[in-house]
């Protein structure tokens, strides 16, 4: 019956031990405490500032990708003639075609389908 | 330009989720404050020297406030025991391994020209701390502390230092509180039979 009461002196008397030998600690110690506290207490913003790095890193990526893409776009656009431009000079090879060019511009149909079967080799 | 404006987002989301625990630091500051004595107490008991117990403090710090930091302010005292509790399992871990590694390779370290496990501090020489303090009683208390297992050091300081309940303790130990009490109740019963007289 008195165990209870008997345990909770000793861990009263335990805690207060505890609590001295906390309170008491040295100057050295509680210095090395206090830079340790406020190097952690620093760290977010060193983890935004990290973070802030790193988006600009990947938004210059991005724009580095984006002008990329531009460019080789452009690029293609000005070697590769265009529909109308195609049309244009086939219009002027008519011109100056002989019988012969003319013909196979008029059967161009059939002489695809020609050398699709084999025929335009055997003769 | 969609990767621009992905990008603004995240960053506006960053300040918002930021922004408190900025307001919050001098809260965090004074907490920290509160408990870093008898963290670094703690520590000591566990580990047996004051350089690695400060170690596995700041370790801590850091940890609670990079994870935790924005949490509610009620939260705060069981996650950061559960952290320091984290590194003091580390710490065991690692010294086990460490300690494995010796007997294995059966030689003595010839680098450091000197007995390590002489060279540890021994809890129970007094420094001129514990003599201060309150003498043979804080000493004998240190050393039936140390020598716990440690799961039951932890239950016992962090229930009956700490002044955790249950609950709380259960969770900065990552255990069930059923696991706590059985922890607690053999921490009290080694304790009260190695200190005796003592207090």
């Amino acid at each position: 019956m008195n165990e209870p009461r008997k345990d909770e002196a000793w861990i009263e008397r335990a805690t207060a031990l505890l609590d001295d030998s906390a309170k008491n600690l040295d100057a050295s110690t509680l210095s090395r405490l206090n830079r340790a506290r406020q190097a952690a207490l620093a760290q977010p913003r060193q983890a935004t500032r990290r973070w802030m790095l790193g988006a600009g890193f990947a938004a210059a990526s991005a724009c580095a990708l984006v002008l990329a893409f531009g460019l080789q776009h452009r690029w293609h656009a000005s070697v590769a003639p265009s529909h109308e431009a195609a049309a244009q000079a086939d219009d002027v090879d008519l011109l100056n075609a002989d019988d012969d060019t003319l013909d196979l511009y008029e059967n161009l149909d059939f002489y695809a389908w020609l050398d699709a079967h084999g025929g335009g080799t055997s003769g | 330009m969609l990767a621009k404006t992905c990008l603004m987002t995240a960053f506006d989301e960053d300040r918002a989720t930021d922004a408190p625990t900025r307001e919050g630091a001098g809260a965090i500051e004074r907490f920290l404050r509160q408990v870093e004595r008898r963290a670094l107490r703690m520590a000591e008991l566990a580990t047996g020297s004051r350089d690695e117990a400060l170690d596995l403090v700041q370790d801590a710090m850091f940890g609670f406030v990079r994870h935790y930091g924005a949490r509610p302010g009620a939260e705060w005292p069981p996650l950061f025991w559960r952290v320091l509790d984290s590194r003091l399992n580390d710490w065991h871990r690692r010294q086990r391994v460490r300690g494995r590694w010796w007997v294995w390779s059966g030689e003595k370290n010839d680098d450091e020209g000197e007995d390590l496990i002489a060279a540890a501090p021994d809890v129970r020489e007094p420094g001129p701390l514990a003599r201060l303090a309150d003498g043979e009683a804080s000493i004998a208390l240190d050393g039936a502390l140390h020598d716990l297992p440690m799961r039951q050091r932890q239950a016992f300081l962090l229930r009956m230092w700490e002044g955790l309940d249950v609950a709380q303790t259960a969770a900065a130990m990552r255990c069930s509180e059923g696991s706590v009490k059985t922890h607690l109740s053999r921490a009290l019963a080694n304790l009260r039979r190695s200190l005796g007289e003592h207090l």
